[in-house]
């Protein structure tokens, strides 16, 4: 009777000093959490040019989150501001695309913030396992 | 940069013992590991890490001839470094070499769940093998460090600094913006715990340091001009008096910039009545005779202290940390003006007299007979002010009881805060800031001296409110840290760096102003201009090659297509060659 629970395929691309260090510490601390964020880890999330979180959508992502050091606190210096400038202008082409904006999240978190990882990564999860398969994907919502 | 041979492919999965292997068929994922793309070779073991496993990475690099490895184990941000150190003496370039991690990021955080968790680690695992076949050598440059230092600020922290670089045979330029070197400590009369002068301690290191040829020392002077990378700093240093410049080169940096006294307008009506005075206007007093109220030139009588003005205070004034001086500086100087005056009373939030030999001040004071009395954090004393007299108001928590002082004398303890000039300071050494407007350090405990800028230490309460004690100790780290490099006499930078193809560069700017850190200008030889990467500078953030609209940018290491083929990986993978289990 059971159906199978839709798994969304989230492309979390995480800057190694901040929040890449939150999610080895959500690790350590063996806060659980669904396993279907995959990091993409980059030095910097001033590093994610828009066009690759586009990509991700249309190769099928469910979801995208950007995650990074909080504002001020940036391994180099202005890093992420530049991040938080490129995430609003892509939420405002969500709805081109016809995507949910909440398929795309940024999250800040720094490495002593496991939890914040942990919770951020959860509530990303529930959120688009109720939007269900991402519109773009091939076979459509209907998959 | 051009790509070497067709890429071979190693995968080494790591059991970690029961960490990783406990939650995932970590034997799967290596068998599902040897049908992707690439992938010549693929096994697990028990600790990739131990001496046995680095062993097989290098035995297996020749038996396969490997040219690309990946290892699925820890986060990178603990065994990238070893790893790296494992191919390249293994005859591979460090770069050529791809972590997956499957402890923190998988079988520690999805353990509840090993199927998921397995599945997860295909799919990582795939994601790096398509990365590494992407991957390619970087050569490791270095650079050579002029041995020559510059010191900003000569406070106690600077001279320090100043005195165990100039003894270690190496040249150090001194800048101070006032006449007078040693900082605020030529303003306290004797120092906690030893109570030695404060003008002795900086004489002796002032002998010391000018016993030393290769050690200028320029006052009135302030840094105007700073230029260049690691090993290579442009400085141009200006005479405030004469408007003079002299123009430095310095391989390695410290800033000792210091703190400032913080004025706690708006606490404890200050300034409101010429007896309500702060703890480093006491010192003064004390260093030039006698401690005497401002209004009648009298001795005070009844002396009051209030601890934690302006620390603690998130939010507020001040700062929202504790300014680890004030507890024991407040304490001892409570205690030496009980044997002038009739009472001495100290209003504390808390007290911590925390290092060796400041507890003895506290119990000295506390055998004098200075009364301490606790008030709450959230409900401060009240001074009201009553014609000439100050009524201080307040609850003592310990008591619950309600009391109320008459100083003659009201001394606010204060924070350390920044100087103003932080923000100037800040700018033109690339340096971040905290929340409370101190230096940052690169990291807090792993690289306390060294900031995000290479070649640019910091030291002293420019890092954060410290005593000098603490003061000294930093410098002398960071002088450690600046000789190192200049011993070294070559430094690594980093190889992951960004290049621009000069063929695509439109000539917009839009990389200047991206990278944070100044690596990026424009080659005016060319009409137009094209963008060029000054490689010393460049900390390989990758900012620019996001913002560059021409696609003109590379950042190695990281390039579009080492970043996409991963999400490409994941999102739809290719069918193994061979078959495989998922």
């Amino acid at each position: 009777m059971t159906r199978k629970r839709f798994e969304p395929k989230i492309v979390a691309f995480t800057c190694n000093w901040c929040s890449y260090g939150g999610a080895d510490l959500a690790g350590i601390s063996r806060i659980q959490h669904p396993p279907n964020a995959k990091v993409i880890r980059l030095m910097c999330s001033g590093r994610v040019d828009p066009v690759m979180v586009i990509e991700a959508f249309k190769g099928g992502a469910d979801g995208v989150m950007v995650t990074g050091c909080h504002p001020g606190d940036c391994h180099y210096a202005t890093g992420n501001y530049r991040t938080q400038v490129r995430f609003d202008a892509l939420q405002m082409a969500m709805k081109t695309m016809g995507l949910h904006p909440d398929r795309l999240k940024l999250l800040w978190a720094s490495a002593s913030e496991g939890q914040q990882w942990a919770e951020g990564i959860t509530e990303m999860t529930e959120s688009i396992r109720l939007l269900g398969p991402s519109p773009l994907k091939a076979g459509g919502a209907g998959k | 940069m051009e790509q070497v041979d067709e890429p071979r492919i190693g995968v080494f999965v790591c059991h970690c013992g029961h960490n990783i292997a406990g939650t995932i068929d970590v034997e799967q994922v290596a068998r599902n590991a040897q049908y992707y793309p690439h992938v010549e070779y693929a096994t697990d073991f028990m600790f990739m890490c131990s001496d046995s496993g680095q062993q097989l990475i290098k035995d297996m690099i020749h038996v396969n001839n490997l040219n690309r490895v990946v290892v699925a184990s820890c986060s990178p941000r603990m065994h990238e470094p070893t790893f790296r150190r494992v191919v390249e003496e293994a005859g591979l370039n460090r770069y050529l070499f791809e972590q997956v991690n499957l402890r923190e990021h998988c079988s520690w955080c999805h353990a509840l769940e090993p199927e998921k968790a397995t599945a997860k680690a295909n799919d990582l695992v795939r994601m790096a093998a398509a990365r590494a076949a992407l991957l390619e050598p970087l050569e490791v440059k270095t650079v050579e460090v002029t041995p020559h230092t510059l010191v900003v600020g000569g406070g106690v922290t600077g001279l320090r600094a100043v005195v165990d670089i100039g003894s270690r045979g190496f040249k150090v330029t001194l800048v101070e913006k006032e006449s007078e070197l040693g900082g605020h400590l030529r303003y306290l009369s004797t120092m906690y715990p030893n109570n030695e002068k404060a003008e002795d301690v900086i004489d002796r290191m002032l002998i010391a340091a000018r016993a030393i040829e290769d050690v200028e020392l320029l006052t009135d002077s302030v840094v105007v001009d700073f230029d260049g990378h690691i090993g290579d700093f442009e400085v141009e240093i200006k005479n405030l008096k004469t408007s003079k410049t002299v123009k430095r080169t310095v391989g390695t940096v410290i800033v000792a910039t210091g703190f400032e006294p913080f004025e706690p307008e708006g606490y404890y009506e200050y300034g409101n009545n010429p007896n309500i005075i702060t703890l480093a206007d006491y010192e003064k007093m004390k260093k030039n005779g006698s401690v005497l109220r401002i209004s009648d030139g009298k001795p005070p009588k009844q002396v009051m202290f209030v601890g934690c003005v302006g620390s603690r205070e998130e939010g507020n004034k001040g700062h929202e940390h504790c300014s680890r001086y004030c507890c024991t500086a407040m304490t001892k100087a409570a205690s030496e003006i009980k044997d002038i005056s009739d009472e001495v009373m100290v209003l504390y939030d808390d007290i911590r007299t925390f290092g060796r030999g400041h507890e003895e001040i506290h119990r000295e004071a506390r055998q004098k007979h200075v009364m301490f009395s606790k008030f709450a954090h959230t409900k401060k004393p009240k001074v009201c002010l009553k014609g000439d007299d100050i009524v201080v108001k307040w609850k003592d928590v310990l008591s619950e009881t309600y009391c109320e002082f008459q100083p003659d004398l009201l001394i606010l303890t204060t924070a350390m805060v920044p100087p103003p000039t932080t923000d100037e300071v800040s700018k033109m050494f690339s340096l971040t800031r905290s929340g409370d407007g101190f230096f940052n350090e690169e990291h807090i405990k792993l690289a306390p001296l060294t900031t995000h800028t290479a070649g640019i230490m910091i030291a002293g309460a420019a890092q954060a409110a410290k005593d000098a004690t603490d003061s000294a100790t930093q410098a002398s780290g960071a002088a450690a840290k600046a000789t190192s490099l200049m011993a070294q006499k070559n430094v690594e930078i980093e190889s992951t760096v960004s290049w621009v193809d000069e063929t695509l560069c439109s000539s917009c700017h839009t990389c200047v102003t991206a990278c944070p850190f100044g690596a990026i200008g424009m080659l005016t030889t060319n009409d137009p201009p094209i963008a060029f990467v000054t490689e010393a500078k460049c900390k390989g953030c990758g900012t620019c090659a996001a913002a560059c609209p021409s696609n003109a940018i590379t950042m190695r290491h990281s390039t579009d297509e080492q970043i996409m083929t991963m999400v490409e990986a994941y999102l739809t993978p290719q069918t193994l060659k061979g078959g495989g289990e998922q």
